[in-house]
């Protein structure tokens, strides 16, 4: 017959490659059964977006079928998302608050934003995005929504709920046509509001679409939101990248680690021959990743449906899930979230600074 | 004190009206005369943005200034409201480390 511990001892074979830990170790073994030969269990990974999650799954299943004496394995899947730190006053149930940069604008920030939200929803994950754009809110148009907020108490209000995720936008609250005519203070109101006044609940990411640049309202959230990491997004051009690199800075000074950085825009694939052409010396944002030592987290094409389907209000991975840009862009946010796992692994630290009162 | 990378404050306390000890993950217990932190202060309104001449004038601090309180900014730095009603300075961990006067930081004598 086989034992609980034969079937462990077989499953510590099972490393995961990122943690370099097996997933005995690592505690991902749950429901372990075991009877008449048939075995069950789950693997209780840190992120649904796992990018190896079908391999364990199947290296599991390998190492434990080989047992002699087994006629049947189950293996299930699930996961729970660790946070890089304690919780602290803002956002508590929030898990990880990830800002999408760009030093500049125009590479397509949003765009990467607002999917690499919905691929981590898609893969089972509780996603929340944020668009800390004041001056140019994109997520109303990329998400088809003009909801309003609704009240929740007298001092906070709902996220608006769209294709799954929790979303909040300047654009929810003012008329579309509006200029935000504001200066930094107001900004600086509006967005820690958006931290503190929104209902986010309990989420195991809240992707933050930065506003392009180096200013106010990039300030405002590193200081006031627990930030896990940043990913910063460029095109491969040589003046972005040094954008990029003044991205990557900002977050280093403010200690907000970097989870990566994503090109966008990197070739056109020809829709008539599957060609790839390389419009702006593709190559430029791995080559920024491996010389500031960052990880790179993929390179996403231009397709003319990617900005179809964000001014339809349908985002690529949705519309089209099987495009290369989608396929790149599920790559990324797999990517982001792998990287976030591993951060949340190795982390021992301390819950965030309290506040003090000083005793006369 | 150099800081090693990735050091930050784990906890915050105080020792007397006038002192502020600082916990540091990495086993530094930092200590600073809470006056000389007002009085070290590299806001805008302290020092100046574009010459870095000093605009603060010690004397227009009172001698017993003291924190009203001390909150984190994000993960790199604190703030600290005073007593004297200034409050836009912000102390990165740096900074803070720069400016430490315990036993370790500091010679004899001039500790607080």
């Amino acid at each position: 017959m086989v034992s609980n511990e034969q079937v462990l001892s077989a499953l510590r074979a099972v490393q995961d490659p990122d943690l370099h830990k097996d997933v005995v170790t690592l505690g991902f073994v749950k429901d372990l059964v075991v009877r008449d030969g048939k075995v069950s269990l789950r693997l209780e990974l840190t992120t649904p977006a796992c990018p190896v999650k079908d391999e364990l799954k199947a290296q599991a299943e390998r190492v434990v079928r080989a047992l002699p004496g087994v006629t049947g394995v189950e293996v299930s899947l699930s996961a729970s998302v660790k946070a890089p730190r304690p919780a602290g006053a803002i956002l508590p149930g929030v898990k990880n608050v990830v800002a999408v940069a760009s030093g500049k604008g125009g590479v397509g920030k949003s765009t990467v934003a607002a999917n690499i939200a919905l691929a981590l929803a898609d893969d089972g994950a509780t996603v929340g995005l944020l668009d800390a754009d004041i001056y140019g809110p994109s997520m109303p148009t990329m998400f088809g929504t003009r909801a309003r907020p609704q009240p929740a108490g007298e001092k906070s209000i709902h996220p608006v709920y769209a294709q799954g995720l929790k979303l909040m936008s300047i654009g929810f609250l003012v008329d579309p046509d509006t200029p935000m005519v504001w200066r930094g203070p107001m900004v600086h109101g509006a967005l820690s509001q958006f931290l503190e006044q929104v209902e986010w609940g309990q989420l195991d990411y809240l992707i933050v679409d930065m506003p392009p640049g180096t200013g106010d309202a990039q300030l405002t959230l590193t200081q006031r939101a627990p930030l896990a990491g940043a990913v910063i997004v460029t095109t491969p051009q040589e003046v972005s990248l040094v954008d990029a690199r003044k991205g990557l800075k900002m977050f280093e000074q403010v200690k907000v680690p970097l989870l990566g950085i994503v090109e966008n825009m990197a070739y056109f694939a020809c829709d008539g021959c599957g060609k790839e052409h390389d419009l702006f010396r593709r190559g430029g944002g791995r080559r920024t990743a491996e010389a500031l030592g960052v990880p790179f987290l993929g390179e996403v094409p231009i397709e003319a449906e990617v900005v179809l389907a964000g001014d339809e209000g349908v985002p690529i991975v949705r519309r089209a899930p099987q495009s290369l840009a989608a396929q790149a862009l599920r790559h990324v946010a797999r990517e982001v979230a792998r990287q976030l796992a591993m951060r949340a692994a190795a982390a021992t630290e301390a819950p965030p600074l309290a506040s003090m009162a000083w005793k006369a | 004190m150099r800081l090693p990378e990735g050091a930050r404050p784990v906890s915050l306390g105080q020792d007397g009206p006038d002192v502020l000890t600082v916990a540091w993950s990495h086993g530094h217990a930092g200590r600073h005369r809470v006056r000389d932190l007002r009085l070290a202060c590299r806001c805008a309104q302290c020092v100046d943005e574009w010459t870095n001449q000093p605009r603060l004038s010690p004397d227009t601090v009172p001698l017993d200034v003291r924190p009203v309180r001390i909150e984190p900014v994000g993960l790199y730095g604190l703030s600290i409201e005073w007593s004297d009603g200034h409050s836009t300075g912000i102390y990165t961990f740096e900074t803070l480390a720069d400016l430490c006067q315990c036993d370790s930081c500091l010679p004899a004598g001039a500790r607080p």
